[in-house]
């Protein structure tokens, strides 16, 4: 039996952050893995996370995975993979499964950070191969460099069916739809409207009815239901495809917890089975935490905090810490983690949210929740988009951001001040008029949304420019000509690519500035190489 | 089935090409990926058929959760292709029900 201070089940966002703000007190911390590679699904991550400067917003996850190593290594934190912890016995001991052997550890604190398994839906067909789950193509695509098909139908409109989508796209697949059973998308509108505006349809009150094909996909069979999820006879469509990507939710792994006697909850806000824990993610049974998905179901942003939440009570607890330091410490994440959970996609109901309003009383775009793009003339009102009347002086910012989402880079991204995001973090950012836009094209691409443009409809007579962030390969040569496409997806007709910047300080994200007649300045939104 | 050039990963660490022996066939892999990402990149979806209904399966999870892409490699049934690494000159065989042959009426 070996014992160490503060021992870890998971090596993921939330458990990385515990051992890291345990070890940072000085407490012996080991940290168990059953995977290869320790990260959790932050190496899979290659989006620019959402949030504030703290939550690390604009930081790739995979990034976020890679610093977190680092900084739990520098403290000497032990990490063991490949080690299966089996279960959590009386007196916090636990089993571990290593190298074929099982062995045995105690520890005066547990954390429980296993995170979550992805849903599954069941339909005639289902176990074909070529039906995935959207964590089987990241792993895929992102990890192992590989396409996981040509064409795919990505079940589900949460955020992560749309930002698997959009990867899906990037690796160089075509996603032939994203379709969801509930009327609404899902997930954050910017990243539905990402997918919609490269011609990506979304088939919304749509399920999957079967997949077609005796050895392999060869197709899938979707048709639309009714408001009492009844399928509708006749509205039966055929999309061709080779995979089936499905993306309908997560369930917290919360085995460890039950075999720890944690008190537990069916809580559907939660993902479902979750141990009941008090604010500091402690467990009914004391000295055994839960913290990230396995608590409930949450963005890895969250997690994080959570994780250092637990890990700062138990250096209190252990004395490593002082009590006003703790308290300092714990109000400062609490925060940060509130922050987190406000806005219409937060950590509650969402069946009581508005549909109809942001929190400051904006008319939600309501083609943006049913076909994943908002129309032109639903884009006027919001406060990020630059008044009418002021743009005949030069570029400008149109901040398509009309959801209230916890994020606010972009009034970090502008120098000049030109973007504020006032009072909470998940209010709509707004442009100020009085400042000089320079079209540096920063705020374009701290936007995790890419939902910022920079439009000069001064460039000739006749023409204007619209700058947009561009993530794909290749990167289109300065003269070459495509198709400007509408936040649909639909082709406007021609437009020439004026400059194309990038570096380092971007992250990968280019700004493609594109010469389009002026009248499209307000529509054009995606080029489209020839 | 490869990306060659990834916009924001740019290209991936892999080992060296090495070969390895599928249902026979000679195939190519990497070193050290798992070999259900060899088996897909030469076009290989099906990695089992069940016992009972004869059903074919392949890669579902990815994460060595499902079970779904369990093969017989180098003679050991049950092995989930999807978390173990490829080797060189790896033996991969589909399994029939726990077996690697299509006739064996003992499961």
């Amino acid at each position: 039996m070996k014992r160490y201070e503060l021992i870890i089940i998971g090596a993921g966002p939330a458990g990385l952050s515990a051992a890291i703000e345990a070890a940072s007190n000085g407490m012996q911390v080991i940290v168990f893995d059953e995977n290869e590679r320790p990260g959790g699904q932050l190496f899979k991550q290659i989006h620019k996370f959402f949030g504030s400067k703290e939550h690390k917003a604009k930081e790739r996850g995979f990034r976020i995975g890679e610093k977190l190593l680092k900084e739990a290594e520098d403290l000497g934190v032990e990490v063991q993979l490949k080690a299966a912890v089996m279960g959590i016995f009386d007196d916090k001991e636990i089993s571990v499964m290593l190298d074929g052997r099982v062995e045995h550890y105690r520890a005066n604190n547990i954390v429980i950070a296993t995170g979550a398994s992805e849903k599954m839906l069941p339909f005639p067909g289902w176990t074909l191969p070529g039906v995935i789950g959207a964590g089987a193509a990241q792993t895929m695509m992102n990890l192992h460099g590989l396409k996981p098909g040509a064409r795919v139908l990505m079940v589900g409109s949460g955020n992560v069916g749309l930002v698997v989508g959009y990867q899906l796209l990037q690796a160089g697949c075509k996603l032939e739809a994203v379709i969801d059973a509930a009327p609404r998308v899902g997930g954050y509108g910017v990243h539905a409207a990402k997918l919609a505006r490269t011609g990506v349809p979304f088939y919304m009150s749509h399920t999957i009815k079967e997949a077609d094909g005796d050895s392999c996909v060869k197709g899938a069979a979707i048709l639309a239901v009714d408001s009492s999820w009844q399928p509708i006879p006749g509205s039966e469509k055929y999309l061709e495809v080779d995979t089936i990507c499905m993306a309908v939710g997560l369930s917290p792994m919360s085995q460890l917890a039950r075999t720890a006697h944690c008190e537990m909850e069916n809580n559907p806000l939660k993902g479902g089975l979750v141990s009941i824990c008090n604010k500091y993610g402690e467990t009914s049974t004391p000295g055994v935490y839960a913290v990230g998905d396995v608590a409930g179901i949450e963005e890895a942003s969250s997690a994080m905090i959570q994780g250092k939440i637990a890990g700062a009570a138990i250096s209190f607890d252990k004395g490593y810490i002082s009590e006003a330091e703790f308290t300092t410490r714990y109000e400062e994440y609490q925060n940060s983690l509130m922050q987190l959970r406000e806005g219409m996609f937060g950590h509650k109901d969402k069946d009581s949210a508005d549909t109809e309003h942001t929190e400051e009383g904006y008319t939600l775009s309501q083609s943006l929740l049913s076909k994943g793009y908002m129309e032109a003339e639903e884009i006027g009102e919001y406060p990020g988009i630059y008044p009418a009347e002021y743009r005949s002086k030069g570029v400008f910012p149109v901040i398509e951001c009309s959801q209230n989402i916890p994020c606010n880079p972009c009034q970090d991204a502008c120098k000049r001040g030109c973007i504020k995001v006032s009072g909470k973090i998940t209010n709509l950012p707004s442009v100020d008029t009085s400042v000089e836009c320079t079209a540096c094209g920063m705020c374009v691409v701290s936007c995790p949304g890419q939902a910022i443009f920079l439009v000069d409809e001064t460039l000739a007579p006749g023409y204007a420019s619209v700058a947009i962030p561009y993530e794909f390969y290749p990167l289109p040569e300065p003269g070459s000509k495509g198709l400007a496409l509408d936040r649909s997806g639909t082709s406007l007709g021609e437009a020439e690519v004026l400059k194309v910047q990038s570096s380092k300080a971007m992250d990968e994200t280019a700004v493609l500035t594109m010469k389009v007649p002026v009248e499209w300045s307000m529509q054009a939104r995606f080029f489209q190489v020839y | 089935m490869r990306i060659d050039h990834h916009p924001i990963l740019k290209t991936f660490e892999k080992g060296k090409l090495v070969k390895f022996l599928y249902d026979g066939k000679v195939m190519e892999g990497y070193e050290g990926e798992p070999i259900a990402v060899a088996l897909r990149a030469n076009g290989v979806m099906i990695h089992r058929y069940t016992s009972k209904h004869n059903d074919p399966r392949g890669v579902f999870c990815a994460i060595g959760r499902c079970t779904d892409c369990v093969m017989v490699v180098d003679g050991e049934p049950n092995i989930r292709t999807c978390i173990t690494p490829l080797q060189e000159d790896m033996k991969i065989e589909t399994q029939y029900g726990i077996s690697n042959n299509k006739e064996d009426e003992s499961i």
